[in-house]
C-alpha cells in the first residue's frame, strides 16, 4: 500500500503532500519525504549515468526504512517525486508506472492557469487523479 | 557465510522507535542486495575506499587504535586489606587510584618475542586494575544510573547559551569541517562499553596476574596474603572455571612512613620474600610527606578522578611517586610481559600441536560432527578454561595485547569457525569481533574488517537481550572504525542501528552521535542531520533530559530555519516552546512559540493546542509583553488604505470612495486651475518651503487621519484582540532638516529604538496627537478591515509607522507598514506625483476651518416625480469663517438651488396660482453658464465660525433609477495658510428612484378643426402600495389652451388611482397661434380654455398650481434638455402632470397636509403633428335644404390648406368622380393606411391595460363611423376637377370647391386626392434628414353633407 506521496520543488519545498493512512502520522511522513531529498541530492550530484539511463528520470529505490520503501523520481524541471510504500516487494516495474502515471497527473495540474509555479498544488482535481493512481497501484499489486 | 551475515528479521519494534533506518552504512556487500541502482553507489564507495587506503593511515593513531590500545591490555585483579586501604585515603585516594596514573607506560620499550622468532618492541603499553570484587558483570541498575549520571553531566552549555538563536547554517558547516565531536560522547561510549566488562565469553578482560597488598600495620601480614587469595571474594571468573586459577601472583606490602621508619616493613619483605619468592615481593613506602605539599605543579591524579579535591595525593612526595613509578614498571615490564610471552608461546606449541596441519583439521571436524546434535544454547557449549577453544581464545587476546595481530588473528579465525559449529554464537561473535578488530589494526582488508564486524553485530542481536549490550559494543567499535576511514554516512548508520536496539538515553545519545556523522559527511547529508537531531531529542525528553533535548532541537532548528517544511518546523518550535516553559525560560519559549501561531495548515486541535500553550507562556512571563510581527493576526501591509482630507474634505465615508477622476471632473471649473500653483524652475526658490515635503501629504491639525488595514486570522479558532490603535510619531516642523529625517529612515528597522520610539510615542499622545483603539473577536478564518483613526493636535510632521494590538489581552504585537511596498491609495492622486509610496507621511498644517454638511430631509428611496424641498445644511465647527462659496451638483435636473426665500414660504401652497408671479433672480443666469450644474452663492454669503448656513434646494426625481448624487462644495478660508487657501467639502448620496405614476400622451390632429388636437392620456400607477391623486395637467406655454373631454366631467370620481391601476382620458388640446396666413385667414381661439386642467373631483378642487413658477418651470426646463430630440419645438408639446401621493398615516388629520406630497411629471416634446405638412381641411355647409325639383343642388365648398413645412410645397388636388367600388372599405383604409398610424383612431384592443377602468365613465367620440344610408346619391364635382398649386412655407391658402348633387341624401366629400411634394433646398440632396416626407398623397378628408328636400 502507498502510504504517502509528495511533489517537492527544484527548492526542494513540498509542494504536495498526501499521506493515504488513517493514523495521525504526517509529521513522520514529511520527516521521512524530507530526509529522502539528501539521498535524491546525493544521488543527482553524482551522476553515474550512462547511455540508456542518461534521461532516466526514475530514481529508483531511495532507500529502504525499517517499514517503509521510498522512491524517487526527478522531473526535468527538478521537480521531485517521492513515494512512500510499505510494500516490501514492489516491482520497479510497477513503481515505474505509477510515477509515469503521477507524472502526467502532475503536467496537467500546473498546466492550470491558475497554478502559481513554485507554490503548492492545491488543485481538487490533482488530489482525486492522485487518489486514483495510488488506489490502482495497490490493485495492481495484489494481482 | 552470507546466510549468517544477514540482519535477522522480525526482530520486535517497540512502538516509539518510529524511525528510519539507513543500512547504507551497512557492508558493501549489504548494498550489493539493492539491485543495480545501488551497485553504482557501491562502487563510488569502494573507490571511496581506495582513495583512503592510499593515504596513510596508522591504525594505532585513530580514535579507535588508540582506544583499543588502551582498553585492551591487560587485567590485574588487586587484593588488599582494609589498612592498605585506609593508608591511601589520608590522601583522598583508594589504593587503585593511587596507582592509575602510572600504569599508563608511554615508552615501556621492552623486546617481545611472540611466536615468531623475530622480536619487537613495545613501546606503550598499559595495564588495568581492578578489585576483585569488581571483576564480575556490573548490576543493570547501577550501570544505568552510572550512564544517567554521565549524560547529565554533560550538560555544558548553560541555559543562556542555549536561549540565543539557533547557529546559523553556515557556521555549523565549518564546524564540520573539524570533525569532532563533542568530547562527551567518548565517554559516555567508554562507560557503555565498560557496563559489559568481564564477560566470560572473552578473555581480555579476565585478570592475567593478581596483585596482592597487605599495610605493614596488619598483623601477621603473611597469613593475611594466603587468606586473601583464599576468600570467597575471588571473582566467580576464577571459581567457576572460565579461567585458569593458576593466575601470576605478586605481592606487596605498602607502609605507611606516617607509621613510623620502614625497618619493621623492610623485615616483613625479607619474610615474605623467602616464603613467595623474591621476586614477586615488592615493598612500597607512601605518605613520605610530613605536612602534605601545598602546590604541585602537575597533579597525575587529576585527569584520572572526576571532580577531584585539587590536594589528593598531598602527603606523596616525588620519592612515593618515583617509588609508585618504578613499581608498576617493573611488574609491567619483568612479569607481566614475559608472563604473557611465555604464555602466548605455550599456548601456540599446543594450538599448533592439535589444530594446525590438516590432520588435525580433519580430526577436529570429524570430532565436532559429533557433537551436531547439541541443543542450540544461546551461549553455546560450556568452554572451560581447559578446553582448546578457550585456549586459543585465551592465545588471541594475548596476541592481541602484546600486539602481535598477526598471531591474533589467525587464532581468532581459527576459532570462529570452531564456534560457529559448535553455535556458540555469543562466543562466536566475540571472536568475529575481534578478528574485525585485527583486521582494523593491520589496515590490511577493510572489506573484511566490515564484514567480520557486521557478523558480529548481528550475531550479537540475534541471541537475544543477553547480546544486545555487546551488539552495542561491537557498534561502537565499528563506528569507530568507519569513522576512522572517513566513511561518516555508513557510521551514521551503525550508530541507528545501535539505537534501535538501546535504552531510549543510550538511543538519544546513539542518534545524536549518527546526527554528527551526517552532518560530516561528504557532502553533508543536512536534513538526515536535522531529522537525527528530531529523534534524539525526542528521546531525550522521554528519559526526562530536557537539557539536551533542547540542544538537540535547537541544532535541527539551523537545519529546518526558512524552509517551507512547516509540519516539521511547527513541530521543532512548538517543542522547544513547550521544554523553555517548562524550564522556567518563558521568555525564550515565547519567541518559539510566536513561530508557530500562524499554523492555518495545522488542524483545528493542534491550532488550539498551540495557541493554549503560547498563551500560557505569556501568562507565566507576568507582564505585558511586546512583540514585532506578532503572526496573530495576519496584518494585510498590502491593503493598507489610508483616508485623509487635505483640501478635499468629505462629508461621508461612502463620498471618500468616490473614485478621484469623478470628482475631478465635477469639480472642473469650481476649483482654481492647478496650473497657476504649478511651479517652474525660476519661481521654484519661492516655494522651496513646500518642495521639501513633496512626498508628504498634507492634512490639517485636528482633523482624523483614517488608516484601514486588513486583519486576518489565519485559525479556526477564534481569537480576541483589543486595543488595536496606530503607532505614530509627530515632530515638531522645526527639525525637518535632512538630517532629521536620515535619522528616522535608519531606525525604522531597528526593533528596540522602535520600542522606544513607541513608548514615546504614547507619552506625548496626550498632547500631540489622539489615537482610537478598537476591541473585537475575529472569527476563525474570518478578516476584517479595521479603520484607525490618529487625530493630530498640532503642526509638525507626522508618520503612521505600524499598528499594535493585543492578543488574548496578554500580548502586545506591533508591525511597521512597510513603506517600501507601493500600496493603493484610493485618495491621493496627483498628477505631480509619480508614486503615492510615502502617503504615510504627513504634514500636518494648522487647523482650518472644515465644514460639515448634510442635506436634511433627502429620501433615501423616493418616487419618480416626487417634487420636495430640501434644506443643504452647511455647519461651520471652528472659529474663522468662510467664504466664497461654490456649489455643484452631478444632476442638476435632479437638484436645484433654491433661494433663500424659498426657505419661509409654505410648501406647496407657494405654488398655487397668484395673482403677482416673482421670479427671484439668484440663479438664472449662473445656473446656464455652466450647464446648469455650478452655483455660486453671492460675496456675502459668509459663515461665520460655529454658526450654521442652511439653503434651500429643490429636488424633483425624474426618471425611476439608481442615482448617485454629487455635490461638492468649494469655500474658501477667509485667513488662508500658504498650504492650502480653499477647501472642498464633497457629498455623495445615493438614491434610488422608484417608478411611480407613467404618463404617456397620444396626440393626434382634429381632422375637423385646424390647430386642435385630441390628447389621450394613459396613466399607469406603477407602484406597489401607493395611491396617487391626480391634481393638474397643464400644457406648458401661454398659447396652449386644453381642456378636458367632455368639458364638465372630472377624470374620475375618486380621484385616485389605486397601486397597478391605470387610466386613460381626454383632453381637447388647443394651439391659439396665429400662423401667418397668405390670405389672411385665422383661426378663431376659444377664450374659455386655459393651459391648466384641474383634475380634482369636483366638489373638492384644489386650486391650481402656477407652473411658471420655480421651481417647477426650472425643472421643467431642465427636463427639456434631457430629452433630447431635434423635433421642431413648434410642433411638439409639453405637459406637466401634477399628483399627489397619500401616504398611509393621512389618517391624522394634522399631519394631512405634510402627508401630501407633490408629484410632478414632465412628458416633453409631444408630437402634435403626423409627418405630411401638408393640412388641409374642407369647410362648408353640413346641411342644406333644396329643392331638388326646382334644379339641382349646387354646394360651394371651401378646402383650406396649410403647409406647416419650412419648405414649399407643390399641391395638386384631383376631384375623382368615379365611386369607389367599397366603398366604406375605402373608408376605412384612409383612416387605418393613413399617413401616420400612431397618430389618429383605430381600433386597438384595451382588453390588458384598460380592464380595471373599463367600467369607469371615460367618454370617448364614437369612432364607428356613421352608417351609410342606402340611398347614397350620385353627385359630381364640379368647377375645376384638378387644382395645382404652390404653397409656401407655413402659409394657409383657401380653395373654393363646388359639387353637384342631384337629389337629396347624405354625400361623402371624400372622393378627391391631395398629392403633395416639398421642393427640397438646394443643398439638402435628400429628404431623409428631414422630420417630413418629401411627397405623398392622401385620400380626402370624410365630409358629410345632408341636402335636404326642401318644402
Amino acid at each position: 500500500m502507498i502510504v504517502c506521496v509528495a511533489v517537492v520543488g527544484h527548492q526542494n519545498n513540498p509542494l504536495y503532500l498526501q499521506s493515504f493512512t488513517e493514523a495521525d502520522d504526517a509529521l513522520k511522513l514529511h520527516h521521512i519525504v524530507h530526509c529522502s531529498l539528501d539521498v535524491i541530492d546525493e544521488r543527482v550530484n553524482n551522476p553515474k549515468k550512462t547511455g540508456p539511463t542518461l534521461n532516466e528520470t526514475f530514481l529508483g529505490l531511495l532507500y529502504p526504512t525499517e517499514n517503509y520503501k521510498v522512491y524517487g523520481y526527478l522531473t526535468n524541471t527538478k521537480v521531485k517525486f517521492i513515494m512512500v510504500t510499505t510494500d516490501l516487494d514492489v516491482r520497479d516495474v510497477d513503481v515505474r508506472n505509477f510515477f509515469r502515471r503521477f507524472h502526467s497527473a502532475y503536467v496537467d495540474a500546473v498546466s492550470n492557469p491558475f497554478h502559481v509555479p513554485g507554490k503548492k498544488i492545491t488543485s481538487n482535481t490533482f488530489a482525486q487523479s492522485v487518489r486514483a493512481i495510488v488506489k490502482s497501484f495497490g490493485s495492481s499489486t495484489a494481482v | 557465510m552470507a546466510d549468517r551475515g544477514r540482519t535477522p528479521e522480525g526482530r520486535v519494534i517497540e512502538p516509539w522507535r518510529w524511525s528510519v533506518a539507513d543500512p547504507r552504512g551497512g557492508s558493501a556487500t549489504m548494498n550489493l542486495r539493492h539491485g543495480s541502482a545501488s551497485y553504482g553507489r557501491q562502487q563510488w564507495g569502494i573507490l571511496n575506499m581506495m582513495k583512503q587506503c592510499r593515504m596513510e593511515m596508522d591504525p594505532s593513531k585513530t580514535f579507535l587504535g588508540r582506544t583499543l590500545l588502551e582498553e585492551i591490555t591487560p587485567m590485574i585483579m588487586v587484593l588488599r586489606t582494609s589498612l592498605v586501604e585506609e593508608a591511601c585515603q589520608k590522601n583522598g585516594l583508594s589504593f587503585i587510584q593511587m596507582l592509575q596514573p602510572f600504569c599508563l607506560f608511554n615508552r615501556i620499550d621492552v623486546p617481545v618475542r611472540t611466536a615468531s622468532d623475530q622480536p619487537y618492541r613495545l613501546q606503550m603499553f598499559k595495564l588495568r586494575l581492578a578489585y576483585a570484587s569488581e571483576i564480575c558483570q556490573p548490576n543493570v541498575e547501577v550501570a544505568e544510573e552510572h550512564l544517567k549520571q554521565v549524560v547529565s553531566r554533560a550538560n555544558e552549555e548553560p541555559l543562556t547559551e542555549l536561549s540565543s538563536d539557533a547557529p546559523e547554517l553556515e557556521i555549523i558547516l565549518k564546524m564540520a569541517e573539524s570533525r569532532s565531536f563533542p568530547s562527551w560522547f567518548q565517554i559516555f561510549n567508554k562507560e557503555l562499553i565498560h557496563t559489559i566488562s568481564f564477560s566470560e565469553h572473552e578473555t581480555f578482560d579476565h585478570p592475567i596476574a593478581c596483585l596482592l597488598v597487605v599495610s605493614s600495620k596488619d598483623v601477621q601480614p603473611l597469613n593475611k596474603f594466603v587468606d586473601l587469595f583464599n576468600t570467597n571474594q575471588l571473582p566467580s571468573l576464577l571459581n567457576d572455571g572460565a579461567m585458569d586459577p593458576k593466575v601470576l601472583k605478586h605481592y606487596l606490602l605498602v607502609h605507611d612512613n606516617q607509621d613510623g621508619p620502614s625497618e619493621k616493613a623492610n623485615d616483613m619483605l625479607i619474610e615474605m620474600r623467602n616464603t613467595f619468592g623474591s621476586s614477586d615481593c615488592k615493598l612500597l613506602c607512601i605518605n613520605s610527606a610530613e605536612s602534605g605539599i601545598k602546590e604541585r605543579e602537575s597533579n597525575p591524579w587529576l585527569p584520572y578522578i572526576a571532580d577531584a579535591d585539587p590536594n589528593v595525593g598531598r602527603f606523596l612526595d616525588t620519592n612515593d611517586l618515583n617509588e609508585i613509578k618504578d613499581l608498576m614498571q617493573d611488574l609491567a615490564s619483568k612479569h607481566i610481559i614475559p608472563y604473557m610471552e611465555q604464555k602466548v608461546r605455550v599456548l601456540n606449541q599446543q594450538v599448533s600441536a592439535t589444530r594446525k596441519g590438516f590432520r588435525n583439521q580433519i580430526k577436529n571436524l570429524w570430532w565436532r560432527k559429533g557433537k551436531e546434535d547439541t541443543p542450540d544454547a544461546p551461549n553455546g557449549p560450556m568452554y572451560t578454561f581447559s578446553s582448546i577453544e578457550s585456549q586459543i581464545r585465551v592465545l588471541g587476546d594475548y596476541a592481541f595485547m602484546l600486539r602481535d595481530y598477526e598471531l591474533a588473528l589467525s587464532n581468532y579465525r581459527l576459532l570462529s569457525t570452531d564456534y560457529k559449529l559448535d553455535k556458540a554464537w555469543k562466543r562466536y561473535a566475540g571472536v568475529q569481533e575481534m578478528t574485525a578488530l585485527c583486521y582494523f589494526m593491520l589496515d590490511q582488508s577493510r572489506k573484511e574488517a566490515e564484514y567480520s564486524m557486521e557478523n558480529a553485530f548481528s550475531t550479537y542481536l540475534r541471541i537475544g537481550s543477553s547480546g544486545q549490550r555487546n551488539a552495542t559494543r561491537c557498534g561502537l567499535w565499528w563506528v569507530e572504525m568507519l569513522k576512522a576511514w572517513g566513511q561518516f554516512k555508513e557510521a551514521a548508520g551503525v550508530y541507528f542501528r545501535i539505537s534501535s536496539e538501546e535504552r531510549p538515553l543510550h538511543a538519544a545519545v546513539m542518534l545524536e552521535q549518527s546526527s554528527y556523522c551526517y552532518l560530516y559527511a561528504s557532502p553533508p547529508m543536512l536534513r538526515k542531520y536535522g531529522f537525527h537531531l528530531v529523534l534524539a531529542g525526542s528521546r531525550y525528553e522521554i528519559t526526562e533530559q530536557r537539557m539536551h533535548a533542547i540542544r538537540t532541537y535547537r541544532s535541527a532548528l539551523s537545519v529546518y530555519k526558512g524552509s517551507s517544511w512547516n509540519y516539521i518546523n511547527d513541530h521543532v518550535h512548538f517543542n522547544i516552546g513547550k521544554w523553555f516553559s517548562l524550564v522556567g525560560l518563558f521568555e525564550v519559549a515565547m519567541q518559539h512559540m510566536l513561530e508557530i501561531l500562524a499554523c492555518s495548515h495545522q488542524p483545528l486541535s493542534t491550532q488550539e493546542l498551540f495557541l493554549r500553550n503560547f498563551l500560557h507562556v505569556v501568562q507565566n512571563l507576568g507582564k505585558n509583553h511586546v512583540v514585532f510581527r506578532l503572526q496573530l493576526p495576519v496584518i494585510g501591509t498590502r491593503s493598507i488604505s489610508v483616508i485623509f482630507e487635505d483640501h478635499r474634505t468629505y462629508a461621508s465615508s461612502t463620498s471618500v470612495h468616490v473614485k478621484e477622476s469623478l470628482w475631478r471632473s465635477l469639480e472642473d471649473e469650481m476649483v482654481p486651475s492647478i496650473s497657476t500653483t504649478r511651479t517652474n524652475w525660476l519661481d521654484s526658490q519661492t516655494r522651496s518651503s513646500l518642495k521639501k515635503f513633496k512626498d508628504f501629504s498634507i492634512c490639517v491639525a485636528g482633523e482624523a487621519i483614517k488608516v484601514n488595514i486588513e486583519m486576518r486570522n489565519p485559525l479556526q479558532t477564534p481569537i480576541s484582540i483589543s486595543g488595536v490603535s496606530l503607532v505614530c510619531e509627530l515632530s515638531p516642523r522645526s527639525e525637518e532638516a535632512g538630517s532629521d529625517e536620515h535619522k528616522l529612515e535608519s531606525s525604522s528597522n531597528n526593533i528596540m529604538q522602535l520600542n522606544d520610539r513607541e513608548n514615546k510615542g504614547a507619552d506625548i499622545s496626550g498632547s500631540s496627537f489622539v489615537l482610537s483603539e478598537m476591541n473585537f473577536t475575529l472569527q476563525g478564518g474570518e478578516t476584517r478591515v479595521v479603520e484607525l483613526i490618529v487625530t493630530p493636535k498640532v503642526e509638525g510632521i507626522l508618520k503612521i509607522i505600524g499598528a499594535r494590538w493585543t492578543l488574548a489581552g496578554c500580548i502586545i504585537g506591533y508591525c511597521n507598514f512597510d513603506t517600501d511596498i507601493p500600496k493603493k491609495k484610493p485618495v491621493k492622486r496627483r498628477k505631480s506625483k509619480p508614486s503615492s509610496r510615502q502617503n504615510l507621511k504627513f504634514l500636518v498644517i494648522k487647523a482650518l476651518p472644515k465644514l460639515d454638511g448634510c442635506i436634511h430631509q433627502l429620501p433615501m428611496k423616493p418616487y419618480a416625480g416626487d417634487l420636495r424641498r430640501l434644506v443643504l445644511e452647511l455647519r461651520n465647527p471652528s472659529e474663522s469663517p468662510i467664504k466664497n462659496l461654490k456649489m455643484k451638483v452631478s444632476h442638476p435636473a435632479i437638484l436645484i438651488p433654491g433661494s433663500l426665500e424659498d426657505m419661509d414660504v409654505d410648501f406647496p401652497s407657494c405654488l398655487e396660482k397668484q395673482s403677482s408671479h416673482e421670479h427671484i433672480g439668484v440663479r438664472t443666469t449662473d445656473v446656464k453658464r455652466s450647464g446648469g450644474r455650478l452655483v455660486l452663492f453671492s460675496e456675502s454669503t459668509v459663515i461665520q465660525g460655529g454658526s450654521t448656513f442652511s439653503w434651500p434646494l429643490w429636488m424633483h426625481t425624474g426618471v425611476p433609477g439608481r442615482i448617485s448624487l454629487f455635490i461638492s462644495i468649494y469655500y474658501e478660508v477667509e485667513n488662508s495658510s500658504s498650504e492650502m487657501n480653499y477647501r472642498i467639502l464633497r457629498m455623495v448620496y445615493e438614491l434610488e428612484v422608484l417608478p411611480s405614476l407613467e404618463a404617456s400622451f397620444h396626440i393626434s390632429p382634429c381632422q375637423s378643426r385646424l390647430q386642435e388636437f385630441l390628447v389621450r392620456m394613459d396613466i399607469t400607477n406603477r407602484t406597489t402600495s401607493q395611491s396617487f391623486s391626480l391634481r393638474q395637467l397643464s400644457a406648458v406655454g401661454q398659447h396652449w389652451k386644453i381642456s378636458l373631454l367632455p368639458p364638465d366631467l372630472s377624470v374620475c370620481t375618486s380621484k385616485l388611482l389605486l397601486a397597478g391601476q391605470a387610466l386613460s382620458c381626454f383632453f381637447k388640446l388647443t394651439d391659439s397661434r396665429k400662423f401667418s396666413s397668405s390670405e389672411g385667414i385665422e383661426t378663431s381661439t376659444d377664450d374659455l380654455l386655459e393651459s391648466d386642467v384641474n383634475l380634482g373631483s369636483q366638489e373638492n378642487r384644489e386650486p391650481l398650481l402656477d407652473l411658471s413658477t420655480s421651481p417647477l418651470i426650472d425643472f421643467h426646463y431642465r427636463e427639456r434638455l434631457q430629452v433630447k430630440t431635434d423635433k421642431d419645438h413648434n410642433r411638439t408639446v409639453d405637459f406637466i402632470l401634477i399628483s399627489e401621493l397619500l401616504e398611509k398615516r393621512s389618517s391624522d388629520p394634522r399631519d394631512a397636509s405634510d402627508a401630501k406630497r407633490l408629484y410632478s411629471h414632465h412628458a416633453c416634446q409631444c408630437s402634435i403633428a403626423n409627418t405630411s405638412p401638408i393640412w388641409w381641411q374642407v369647410d362648408g355647409p353640413r346641411i342644406l335644404h333644396h329643392n331638388f325639383f326646382s334644379s339641382f343642388c349646387e354646394v360651394k365648398l371651401y378646402l383650406t390648406i396649410r403647409n406647416c413645412s419650412d419648405m414649399v410645397a407643390t399641391i395638386k388636388i384631383n376631384n375623382t368622380d368615379a365611386w369607389p367600388d367599397n366603398f366604406g372599405q375605402a373608408l376605412n383604409d384612409s383612416s387605418s393606411s393613413g399617413v401616420n398610424r400612431s397618430v389618429g383612431w383605430h381600433d386597438i384592443s384595451l382588453e390588458n391595460d384598460l380592464k380595471t377602468v373599463s367600467d369607469s365613465q371615460v367618454t370617448r367620440p364614437d369612432r364607428t363611423p356613421p352608417p351609410f344610408p342606402d340611398t347614397v346619391s350620385p353627385f359630381i364635382w364640379c368647377a375645376s376637377s384638378s387644382t395645382k398649386l404652390t404653397l409656401g412655407p407655413s402659409s394657409s391658402i383657401k380653395i373654393p370647391l363646388q359639387i353637384t348633387a342631384f337629389s337629396a341624401g347624405t354625400y361623402d366629400l371624400s372622393s378627391y386626392n391631395l398629392s403633395w411634394s416639398l421642393q427640397l433646398p438646394e443643398d439638402q440632396v435628400s429628404a431623409e434628414n428631414s422630420v417630413w416626407q418629401s411627397s405623398g398623397t392622401c385620400k380626402g378628408h370624410p365630409f358629410y353633407l345632408t341636402v335636404l328636400q326642401s318644402h
